[in-house]
């Protein structure tokens, strides 16, 4: 049975239209009702355009409603990128056909299709991203419009990358629509969970590991590269974590801790906490299906898919950890533990930073403020164990 | 964004008739919603009602429930998906459960109303939404109000029970998603006090079926807005109760409330409308600094009453509007009562000397 409690994450449509709207120079048209498009006009914040159909339309077709709004924005020079909600996908009209005079993409990334990052995926397949050899650097990827960490990580990792002395290639998603098909030869990663697919995948920069295995390789790959400096870096930053997290388990006991969010970054989390304070994972329940990229097999770590919210409240009134990560929904249901915010929604605080969970900034941010929760609930409540 | 504000294409931003409902529902705290639908249309109305409830200081989450229909239901029709999900709800034994439908289930023709029909051990309410092809927002929530309110016994408030309660009144169709509704709540309730009239039922917001089940016990319904006028029609139907139109908006429109609400509930009113006149030249005095400054009033997207509030404070302040003004923000509801007009003053203020 298909049933889902309190659905928690959001789906193909929102996902196709926050991987679009992350290109200067398309236009994303939500094709659908009003109510279909407020949701992703409040979840990306990100300026979408909509058909906003009705009734009629459903009967008697669509068609001119559509050409009604591609008309209204004419006299911009974007390209116009169509969504297709569920209802008009289920009508099956030849949306194609109707708009062949016209340069305008068509994503069918109806909500009943999958998830986010379904929906992210196709959008990126229509766009046909492709490599061009003559294009110097390195693409980065993972970028997606609701993830909350995304201009902090793509921040992150353009000054690496510079300090490295290797280009930018295109980021995807959060670029010139132009550079989608202009990519460079090869690709580092931030959200594992909205892979690119583009280019030669060189590795993701979520934690120490994996940014000097990954600059490592830059090295060998690029000759030009100068990789010192960032391995340095990431060295050094790795000690001083070593040394917080050090003083912090001379007086505290290690938390336990249940994790909610995309397989990437949830991993990322569990092997960071575990590496640093040794940390008991006690659960990770994944908002996505792991796939054979992001895929919790062999960490050892209890991973089980957890998309709704009896579910997620199950395994924290089951576990009962110290810490929890997650989103507002997790906090709401958390009982006064320890919180982090790791996946959106994460409300009831202004965010206007641009955080960064990638890098190295990223993961000194990460354990910078899972160690001050930990001490202010010490603070707050000096009865638990840590 | 292509909003295109033209008159034709107006009920096009009606939002969606399910959000609407749920914004009603979802505030019965012991029934459960089934959204029967792609699990999409269920996050997204989660999502918002969840933002608006910790934007209000509640972390209660919203009992929703999807039937997350994916593409086998849609070709193959996804009744027997929604009978097995009121199946499994039922064996929680809520007090009730709202059965509300998507548009897409209504475009592939689910015979939602034989499923709802089905002896599942807890009443069944039938909702009927349809996303867009329901009509707006405001459809969704007045179906909900009704569709609840023709469960309740239909008491009226001249039987013993409610003489005994005292006068007393219901408040119709609060506005859940707003972000100051407890506050315009409590200015009402302020308004109420001096009429020496309490509330009976907020309906509906967090509130139980038991709580619901007063409802014709009042002897007044205050509907939120002007919108809910089918609402009160349909509660002057069955249970007999007459209803004000809507919140108090601006200053006079308080002075015309309390007077309203006093004459329909029978009560004396001259004392606490004098006292309330008391209270707005008070107010209006402690804005004097403001009085004849050159004001911009933002033209978007305020309702039109919230245009004859703003056209009354510019009255009794002398303010000066004209396109070299400075820009005042308008509401997009009107400020509730004369607490509402004393915050908007504040605003003005703010910007003005800014």
């Amino acid at each position: 049975m298909p049933e889902c409690d309190k659905p928690i994450w959001p789906c193909a449509m929102t996902g196709a239209a926050a991987c679009l709207a992350g290109f200067e120079g398309i236009t994303v048209v939500i094709h659908g009702s009003s109510g279909c498009y407020y949701y992703p006009t409040t979840f990306l914040h990100a300026p979408l355009e909509g058909t906003f159909i009705l009734e009629n339309e459903v009967i008697f077709g669509s068609d001119e409603r559509i050409r009604e709004v591609i008309d209204g924005l004419e006299g911009t020079s974007n390209r116009i990128a169509i969504i297709t909600t569920c209802i008009p996908a289920l009508l099956g009209e030849d949306i194609p056909s109707m708009l062949a005079s016209q340069d305008v993409l068509l994503v069918d990334s109806p909500g009943f299709s999958g998830d986010a990052e379904a929906g992210y995926r196709k959008a990126l397949e229509c766009l046909t991203p492709s490599v061009n050899p003559e294009t110097p650097g390195i693409n980065i990827d993972g970028a997606c419009l609701f993830d909350p960490f995304y201009r902090g990580n793509v921040r992150e990792i353009r000054r690496l990358l510079a300090m490295a002395a290797v280009p930018v290639g295109t980021v995807f998603c959060a670029d010139r629509a132009d550079n989608v098909s202009d990519a460079a030869l090869h690709t580092i990663g931030t959200n594992g969970d909205f892979r690119s697919g583009v280019g030669e995948y060189l590795g993701g920069t979520l934690g120490f590991d994996e940014i000097v295995r990954t600059f490592e390789i830059i090295g060998r790959k690029f000759e030009d590269s100068d990789i010192d400096p960032v391995i340095r870096e990431a060295e050094g930053e790795e000690e001083r974590v070593m040394a917080a997290c050090d003083k912090f388990l001379r007086r505290s006991d290690p938390p336990t801790v249940a994790i909610f969010s995309g397989c990437s970054y949830a991993l990322f989390a569990a092997r960071t906490l575990k590496n640093y304070l040794d940390a008991e994972i006690l659960c990770i329940g994944t908002r996505n299906e792991p796939d054979a990229v992001v895929s919790p097999a062999g960490t050892g770590f209890p991973v089980v898919h957890a998309p709704g919210m009896n579910r997620v409240k199950s395994l924290i009134d089951t576990y009962r950890p110290d810490l929890v990560l997650g989103s507002s929904f997790e906090q709401s249901v958390s009982r006064g533990r320890g919180f982090y915010g790791l996946i959106p929604p994460i409300r009831g605080r202004v965010q206007l930073a641009p955080h960064t969970i990638a890098g190295i900034s990223g993961s000194l941010s990460f354990i910078e403020d899972l160690l001050n929760e930990c001490r202010d609930r010490k603070k707050n409540h000096p009865q638990k164990l840590f | 964004m292509n909003l295109r504000p033209l008159q034709s294409n107006s009920c096009r931003h009606g939002g969606c008739t399910l959000t609407g409902a749920l914004s009603a529902t979802t505030h019965v705290r012991d029934a459960v919603t089934v959204v029967h639908g792609p699990k999409g249309c269920a996050h997204h109305n989660f999502s918002l009602l969840h933002t608006t409830g910790l934007d209000n200081g509640e972390l209660i989450l919203p009992e929703i429930i999807s039937t997350g229909l994916a593409e086998t239901e849609i070709i193959f029709g996804g009744e027997e998906a929604l009978a097995g999900v009121l199946t499994s709800v039922a064996r929680q034994d809520p007090a009730a459960v709202f059965v509300l439908t998507t548009c897409i289930v209504d475009t592939i023709g689910d015979d939602v109303q034989e499923v709802c029909g089905r002896d599942y051990g807890v009443p069944i309410i039938r909702v009927p939404t349809a996303g867009f092809l329901g009509g707006t927002f405001q459809d969704g929530m007045n179906r909900a109000l009704c569709a609840i309110a023709a469960t309740v016994p239909s008491r009226r408030a001249d039987s013993a029970a409610s003489r005994a309660m005292g006068p007393c009144v219901n408040i119709i169709g609060e506005k859940n998603l707003e972000f100051e509704v407890e506050e315009n709540y409590a200015e009402v309730c302020r308004l109420l006090d001096g009429l020496d009239l309490r509330v009976n039922v907020r309906c509906i917001r967090n509130c139980t079926l038991q709580d619901l089940s007063r409802l014709g016990m009042a002897r007044l319904n205050i509907l939120r807005d002007e919108e809910l006028r089918p609402v009160g029609d349909f509660l002057k139907e069955r249970f007999g109760t007459p209803y004000v139109i809507s919140y108090p908006a601006g200053l006079e429109g308080t002075i015309g409330f309390l007077q309203s609400v006093a004459d329909g509930c029978g009560v004396p009113g001259e004392g606490a409308i004098d006292r309330e006149e008391e209270i707005q030249r008070e107010i209006l005095a402690g804005f004097q600094d403001i009085a004849g400054s050159e004001i911009l009033m933002e033209s978007s997207p305020g309702s039109p009453e919230a245009l004859l509030v703003a056209g009354e404070l510019v009255r009794r302040l002398a303010l000066k509007p004209g396109a070299g003004g400075i820009r005042v923000p308008l509401p997009i509801s009107p400020p509730v009562g004369s607490a509402g007009v004393r915050r908007l003053l504040h605003r003005w203020r703010c910007t003005i000397h800014a």
